[in-house]
């Protein structure tokens, strides 16, 4: 601990103090999120704005007594443009001219088909003027006008027809006879509430956590390559094996500072990311209106435990790979484009376990993804998360497994010369484990040869 | 062969030791009493030049009055002063150098292997690193074995030359012995004689 403590704060100090690192890392998530999730959030205001203050046009070429029921009740409230005109294609002319951006369009016969039981026919246009958002959905509070007058006038009709029959049914239940209500089981308990009201529950498990898991690593990759990278690069990394420390000591050293580092990037990132899903999301009540508290859910401390043990051995695991993979490039950018490689297995995992379900895909794609090491990482924490105790250890184990593993490579690579000189140009894996001895004999042989 | 004795790469044949501690074979107490310089040495760029001091005193010793005593030995012997506050990414090649000896030096190693110490260094700052190894060795008792392809500067420090040609050595003595030899009047001119005769 004594050698080690000293190599943990001049790991943290250099990364901390490199400006690049400080700035992507930790500030960026913390402006960029919120940032992003703003201009969204005035983005989607304005599109919402924009659809309840849109203005639409009617053209009405019915003139039977049924149909004033229907404009009266669609002027009531509403900025509606009434368009007198020939014809269609004169009325879709005229609408184009105006600032109106739907046109609804009341057919001849209207009146009549509803006063003798036939379904009336309506068109609406929506004029695309600049092919926004907003404009798509601008169609939707004629849509919604029309729905609700739709509703009524067939309880209104079935009310009539109840009446002269002599029928005593509920005019609403003959229109809808069934009821549906849902409810969702979670670990066993039953709660009153609609699957699709569990928002924030599926977010975090489903998304949060996949991301949280893939930003965390790739920070931490990135740190630990960059740190390598730095010591060849600035010529410190011969001083450093010459003092009268444990290579492993060094080793230590290095993953625990990339730790701390990648860790504060990850807290920097996930805020940064809360805050932008909190904003982009703050114009639509319902979507952020039920937590994981709501329902009764959180992290046991047994989870947390898994959670936690399961995050150091992914985070050791990637920094032990990605300081392995470093150890053969000379300089921080061809460190960091080698380990940029590193992106496949970690991000493939998360993106489709964001997605989907593993017991939903196809048994070779499966097989692909639980071979991949990082895979574990995420499944773990989502099991740890609700509560599947024996699914977190069983993927913790196998990613332990791999933290070995690799951590064996990297220990190996530091134990011996290679750490100096290893190249790509002349990396065999081959010779990265062969034996000391056995390595110096066939040198010899081939310099007698010579 | 410098990295070789600094336990940073294995010989491909034949054994080295030093003070008879066998560089392959116990190379964890090797480095407990050498120090090495290399020629391309760099420093952490981020940490003041006081903070790197600190942060190599800190291996050879636990206590604190012991690290105290080497990092006022690294101050002294780099001269930087007040400039060992500022991050070393701000200092010049000679400040670093400087910096870097005071490193190799400060903990009064039995051995300190130098590379080029001087190698691209600006006179000012040439003058202070010869000067600082010059008194270092007179005055600590600390052995150095430097290597230089400045046979001037060779003759002025070393009480011990070995003049290696194509990794031989070629000749081997005291300055004056080695000039004695070749009837030159300095070490440069010895070099010239001996590579022509070797």
């Amino acid at each position: 601990m004594g050698d080690l403590w000293p190599l943990v704060v001049k790991e943290i100090k250099e990364l901390i103090r490199d400006p690049k690192i400080l700035l992507g890392v930790i500030l960026m998530p913390l402006i960029l999120f919120p940032l992003m999730g703003s201009a969204i959030n005035i983005s989607q205001k304005s599109v919402m704005q924009a659809m309840i203050s849109a203005s639409f046009a009617v053209y009405n070429e019915d003139e039977g007594p049924v149909v004033e029921a229907l404009l009266d009740y669609l002027h009531r409230n509403n900025t509606v443009i009434t368009i007198e005109a020939a014809s269609i294609e004169e009325a879709v002319s005229i609408f184009l001219e105006t600032n109106a951006t739907t046109l609804l369009h009341i057919r001849e016969g209207y009146s009549q088909n509803v006063s003798e039981g036939r379904k009336a026919n309506m068109k609406v246009y929506a004029n695309l003027k600049s092919l926004t958002v907003a404009e798509t959905g601008s169609t939707d509070s004629v849509n919604r006008l029309l729905n609700v007058y739709n509703y009524y006038l067939a309880l209104s009709k079935i009310e009539d027809l109840l009446s002269e029959t002599g029928d005593t049914s509920d005019p609403t239940a003959v229109r809808s006879p069934i009821s549906v209500s849902y409810a969702s089981i979670i670990k066993g308990n039953v709660l009153e509430v609609a699957p699709s009201a569990i928002f924030g529950l599926i977010m975090s498990q489903s998304i949060m956590l996949p991301i949280m898991v893939m930003v965390m690593l790739m920070f931490a990759i990135q740190m630990a390559a960059t740190s390598i990278a730095i010591e060849k690069e600035q010529k410190t990394l011969e001083t450093l094996m010459t003092l009268p420390v444990g290579r492993m000591t060094i080793l230590s050293g290095k993953l625990a500072g990339s730790i701390v580092i990648s860790v504060a990037g990850a807290i920097a990132y996930m805020i940064g990311f809360s805050y932008y899903m909190t904003s982009a999301l703050s114009f639509s009540p319902e979507m952020t209106s039920m937590n994981v508290g709501d329902v009764g859910l959180g992290l046991q401390p047994l989870g947390v435990l898994l959670l936690g043990v399961n995050i150091f051995f992914t985070l050791v695991s990637g920094l032990a790979l990605a300081i392995s993979l470093a150890t053969f490039t000379d300089n921080v950018r061809s460190a960091q484009s080698l380990t940029g490689f590193l992106v496949i297995p970690v991000m493939i995992p998360a993106i489709i376990l964001m997605f989907s379900d593993l017991h939903m895909l196809p048994p070779t794609v499966r097989w692909v993804l639980l071979a991949i090491p990082f895979t574990h990482s995420i499944l773990a924490s989502k099991a740890a998360f609700l509560g599947n105790y024996t699914v977190a250890v069983g993927s913790i184990a196998y990613i332990a497994v791999f933290t070995v593993v690799v951590l064996y490579i990297a220990a190996r690579i530091f134990s011996t010369e290679r750490i100096i000189t290893a190249r790509f140009t002349s990396l065999s894996l081959r010779d990265l484990f062969r034996g000391k001895k056995e390595r110096r004999s066939q040198t010899w042989r081939s310099h007698r040869n010579r | 062969m410098l990295r070789i004795l600094s336990t940073l790469l294995s010989p491909t044949s034949g054994s080295a030791e030093i003070f008879g501690t066998d560089v392959v074979k116990d190379p964890d107490k090797i480095r407990e009493i050498i120090s090495y310089l290399p020629e391309e040495a760099g420093a952490y760029q981020n940490l003041s030049g006081f903070e790197y001091l600190e942060f190599m005193a800190g291996f050879y010793s636990d206590s604190e009055r012991q690290i105290d005593e080497m990092i006022d030995e690294g101050v002294k012997i780099s001269g930087l002063d007040e400039r060992l506050d500022e991050r070393i990414k701000g200092y010049s090649k000679g400040m670093k150098r400087r910096l870097l000896l005071a490193r190799a030096l400060m903990m009064k190693p039995k051995l300190a292997i130098l590379d080029e110490p001087t190698s691209g260094l600006d006179v000012l700052h040439a003058f202070h690193v010869r000067k600082m190894i010059k008194e270092y060795v007179d005055e600590q008792g600390v052995t150095v074995l430097l290597s230089s392809h400045n046979m001037l500067e060779v003759e002025y420090m070393c009480h011990r030359v070995a003049l290696m040609d194509e990794g031989v050595i070629i000749a081997e003595g005291e300055p004056v012995e080695i000039m004695e030899k070749f009837g030159s009047d300095n070490l440069e001119q010895a070099f010239m004689e001996a590579t022509r005769f070797g």
